[in-house]
C-alpha cells in the first residue's frame, strides 16, 4: 500500500527532515509512527497524501509514486486517502453534516451519494444524532469524530492520523483509538503519528519509530519505549 | 464540470462580491476604465476627422500640353496601378476653367474676356490612405507626360503625426491599465483567498481539483473587470451623448462618430478589456495565494 525506498526530505535552509526512510505498509496494517518532536513524522506522513514529495528517494502509493504523478492525477490520489489532525480543521460556519458532505461535495459526487454516505459515515463515527450541531458546540473528542466521518466518508484506502488524539483528554483519546481500530478492521490502511505512550503500549500494534529523520526502530507488536 | 456543481461555485463568488473589497476593486477598475475609453474616444473621433481629411486629400497631376488622348489615357491608367491610390478622375480644360471660375465667384467675369484657355489638362488623384501621399506623388511625377504634381503634403504629415501619437498614448495608457486594474483586482481576490483558505486547505486534502478549487476566484475576477468596464461603458456613454449635443451645437460642422456599430464594438472592446484585467488578476493571486 505505501512502500518507501530511501527517502530523503530537505526543506528550506537545508532541515533534513528525513534522511534515507525505508518502511513497507501491508493493505490493512495498523502502524504507529512515533518519535521525538521534530523527527519527521509529520513529514513522513506528508508524503502519503502528497503533501510533500521526496528531495530524493521514491515513495510509492497503491503502486503510483507520487512524485511522477501529474497534476490531475494527484486529487485522485487524495480522494483514495483519509487525513486528520491534532486540530481537527473542521469548517466553524458548517454543521456537522455539511462538514461531511463538504468533502463530497468538492469532488462533485451526485446529491444521491451524497445523501446516502453522510448519515453512514455519521453514524460510523456515533455521531448521527449531532448532524445539525456546529462544531463549536462539539466537546473535543466530537469534533475529532466529525473530522474522522469526513476522512472515512468517501471510503478512502488508507487514513492518514498525525497525532489525533493530542488534544484529548486520555478517556477520550481511548475512544478514538477504538473508532480507529474498527475502521481498521473493517480494511483500511491507518497510518498514525503519536506522542501517546499509554495508546501506543495497550494497543500492541506495529511501531515504526523515527529519529533525525531515520527509522531506528521497526517491531511487528511494538511498544512506546523510547528514550527521549 | 457539471452544471449543479457551477452554480454551486458562482454562488461562492457573487457571495464574496458583495464584500466591500470587491465593490472597492470594481469601482476602481471603472474609474480606469473611464480615462482609457475617454482617450479612446477622441482618438477615434480624431481618426474619423482624419479619415474625412485623407478622403479630401487629393493629389493633382498636370499633364504637358496637347497630350494626345491615347497618350491621356496611358498616364490615366499608369497612376490607377499605383499602390495607394484609390480613384483616379480626368479635368479636361474647359472643366479646369470652370472650377477656376467657381473658386473666383463675383471676380469670375474677366475668365469670359481670355483669349483662349490657358489651363492644363490634369487628373485628380484621391488616396485610399493619407500617409501614402508622398510616395504617389513621387511615382506620378516619374511618369512621361505629367509636368507637375500638387498636393497639400505639410498638412496631411501633421495629421498623420498627431494621430500617430495619440494612438501610442492611448496604447501605453491601455498598458497602464491593464497592468494597474490587474493587480486591484488580483489584490481583491486574494483577500477572498485569505478569507477562505481554511475551505481551500480542506479542498484539496480531500481531492478537488484544481479547476474546481481555482473556477470561483477566476469567475469573481471575470466579474470584477466586466463590472467595472460595463459602468464605465455607461458612465462615458452617457457622457458622450453630451459632449456630441454639446459639438453640434456649437461647431455643427465638426463631423463627430456616433454610429452605434462603431460604439457598440467600442463597448464591446471595453467589456472584453474588463474581463481580460479580471482574468489576469484573478491568475496573479490564485498563482502566488493557492498553490495546488
Ligand atoms: N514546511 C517546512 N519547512 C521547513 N522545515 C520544516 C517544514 N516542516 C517541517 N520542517 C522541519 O522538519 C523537521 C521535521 O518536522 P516534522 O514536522 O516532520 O516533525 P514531527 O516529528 O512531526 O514533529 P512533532 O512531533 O513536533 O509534530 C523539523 O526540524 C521541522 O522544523
Ligand atoms: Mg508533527
Amino acid at each position: 500500500m505505501v512502500n518507501m525506498y530511501g527517502v530523503y526530505k530537505v526543506y528550506p535552509g537545508n532541515v533534513e527532515a528525513l534522511r534515507g526512510v525505508n518502511l513497507n505498509i501491508d493493505k490493512g496494517d495498523f502502524v504507529f509512527i512515533v518519535g521525538p518532536s521534530g523527527s519527521g513524522k509529520s513529514t513522513l506522513l506528508s508524503m502519503i497524501y502528497r503533501g510533500a514529495v521526496p528531495t530524493r528517494g521514491h515513495v510509492l502509493v497503491s503502486g503510483r509514486n507520487i512524485a511522477r504523478l501529474r497534476w490531475h492525477e494527484v486529487p485522485m490520489l487524495r480522494r483514495r486517502i483519509g487525513v486528520i489532525f491534532q486540530d481537527y480543521k473542521l469548517l466553524p460556519d458548517r454543521s456537522v453534516y455539511d462538514n461531511v458532505s463538504f468533502a463530497l461535495e468538492v469532488i462533485e459526487a451526485s446529491p444521491k451519494e451524497i445523501e446516502k454516505k453522510v448519515p453512514q459515515a455519521l453514524s460510523m463515527v456515533g455521531l448521527a444524532h449531532k448532524a445539525s450541531a456546529m462544531p463549536e458546540e462539539l466537546a473535543g473528542g466530537e469534533q475529532q469524530r466529525v473530522a474522522i466521518a469526513r476522512a472515512i466518508v468517501n471510503d478512502p484506502l488508507i487514513l492518514v492520523a498525525d497525532e489525533p488524539t493530542g488534544n484529548l483528554d486520555p478517556d477520550t483519546a481511548l475512544d478514538i483509538m477504538d473508532l480507529l481500530c474498527d475502521i481498521n478492521l473493517r480494511g483500511t490502511t491507518v497510518v498514525m503519528a503519536t506522542h501517546n505512550q499509554v495508546i501506543v503500549d495497550t494497543m500492541r500494534k506495529r511501531v515504526v519509530q523515527l529519529e533525525r529523520g531515520m527509522v531506528v526502530r521497526d517491531e511487528r507488536w511494538g511498544a512506546y519505549c523510547y528514550e527521549a | 464540470m457539471k452544471l449543479r456543481t457551477m452554480r454551486l461555485l458562482s454562488g461562492q463568488a457573487v457571495r464574496s462580491l458583495k464584500k466591500t473589497p470587491s465593490v472597492t476593486s470594481i469601482i476602481v477598475v471603472m474609474a480606469c476604465m473611464i480615462v482609457l475609453s475617454s482617450f479612446m474616444l477622441v482618438a477615434v473621433n480624431l481618426t474619423h476627422i482624419g479619415s474625412q481629411f485623407q478622403a479630401d486629400v487629393q493629389i493633382r497631376a498636370f499633364l504637358v500640353p496637347d497630350l494626345p488622348s491615347d497618350a491621356v489615357d496611358r498616364v490615366g491608367g499608369a497612376i490607377q496601378g499605383i499602390p495607394g491610390v484609390a480613384s483616379v478622375r480626368f479635368v479636361g480644360k474647359d472643366e479646369a476653367l470652370q472650377r477656376l471660375g467657381k473658386q473666383l465667384g463675383q471676380d469670375s467675369f474677366f475668365l469670359a474676356d481670355l483669349p483662349r484657355n490657358p489651363l492644363p489638362e490634369s487628373f485628380d488623384i484621391s488616396l485610399t490612405r493619407a500617409d501614402v501621399a508622398d510616395e504617389v506623388a513621387a511615382a506620378t511625377l516619374e511618369l512621361d507626360g505629367i509636368r507637375d504634381v500638387r498636393y497639400a503634403p505639410k498638412l496631411v504629415d501633421r495629421l498623420v503625426g498627431v494621430l500617430r501619437i495619440l494612438w501610442g498614448v492611448t496604447g501605453a495608457i491601455a498598458a497602464l491599465v491593464l497592468v494597474g486594474a490587474s493587480l486591484i483586482v488580483s489584490n481583491t481576490i486574494k483577500l477572498t483567498v485569505f478569507a477562505r483558505r481554511k475551505e481551500i486547505e480542506i479542498m484539496k486534502l480531500v481531492g478537488a481539483t484544481d479547476s474546481f478549487i481555482l473556477f470561483p476566484f477566476v469567475l469573481e475576477g471575470i466579474i470584477i473587470g466586466l463590472l467595472g468596464a460595463g459602468g464605465a461603458a455607461a458612465i462615458v456613454y452617457a457622457g458622450y451623448q453630451g459632449v456630441v449635443k454639446w459639438i453640434s451645437s456649437v461647431a455643427p460642422f465638426m463631423s463627430v462618430v456616433t454610429d452605434s456599430s462603431r460604439l457598440g464594438l467600442a463597448v464591446i472592446v471595453m467589456l472584453c478589456f474588463g474581463a481580460v484585467v479580471g482574468l489576469i488578476g484573478s491568475n496573479i493571486s490564485t498563482k502566488r495565494y493557492l498553490k495546488v
